[in-house]
């Protein structure tokens, strides 16, 4: 698996644990171990993210951060599995 | 309908984790074996009821997006014929 697919696991996987902690906390809204874990998670997956954008260009149009170019339709797409 | 039921809620959710440990107390909890009853007596039937889930162990990120959950005692795969072997 190359590095750039590496990376997009890494986040796909902080995403879901993200989003179970988000359900788990929509119930338990006061549970500081469930809190604590969500806040490493979105350091985790923001630390990611910047990564990949930085050598990979943009996940989502958005975050196209070139001046000279919008790179968001250069190939390959975040989805293409290369 | 009677609250005080469910005064022993935090009972009963220990029960619940204990039993769900343990696959033939779970078998005797649902043909009503008083002693290993996840409720309490007097408990209306015809009624759905949803243990509260508590906070326990938590898979890794990377086994948890593999298993679709983070906690493992959600981890309940359906497989056709239950747990008839």
């Amino acid at each position: 698996m190359n590095e750039r697919r590496v990376l997009l696991n890494k986040i796909k996987k902080y995403d879901f644990t993200l989003k179970e902690l988000n359900l788990y906390l929509d119930t338990h809204p006061n549970c500081q171990r469930a809190l604590s874990m969500f806040k490493k998670y979105k350091e985790l997956r923001i630390n990611a993210v910047d990564e990949y954008i930085r050598r990979f260009g943009p996940i989502t149009p958005e975050q196209n951060n070139d001046m000279q170019r919008w790179s968001w339709i250069d190939d390959p797409w975040p989805w293409e599995r290369r | 309908m009677n609250l005080d039921l469910f005064d022993d809620m935090e009972g009963i959710i220990l029960r619940e984790r204990e039993a769900s440990m343990n696959s033939v107390n779970m078998r005797n909890a649902i043909n009503g074996d008083s002693d290993t009853s996840r409720f309490p007596k007097n408990t209306p039937i015809a009624m759905a009821y949803v243990p509260v889930q508590q906070w326990g162990e938590t898979y890794d990120d990377d086994k948890a997006l593999s298993r679709g959950t983070l906690f493992p005692e959600l981890d309940l795969p359906f497989s056709g014929g239950g747990d008839r072997k």
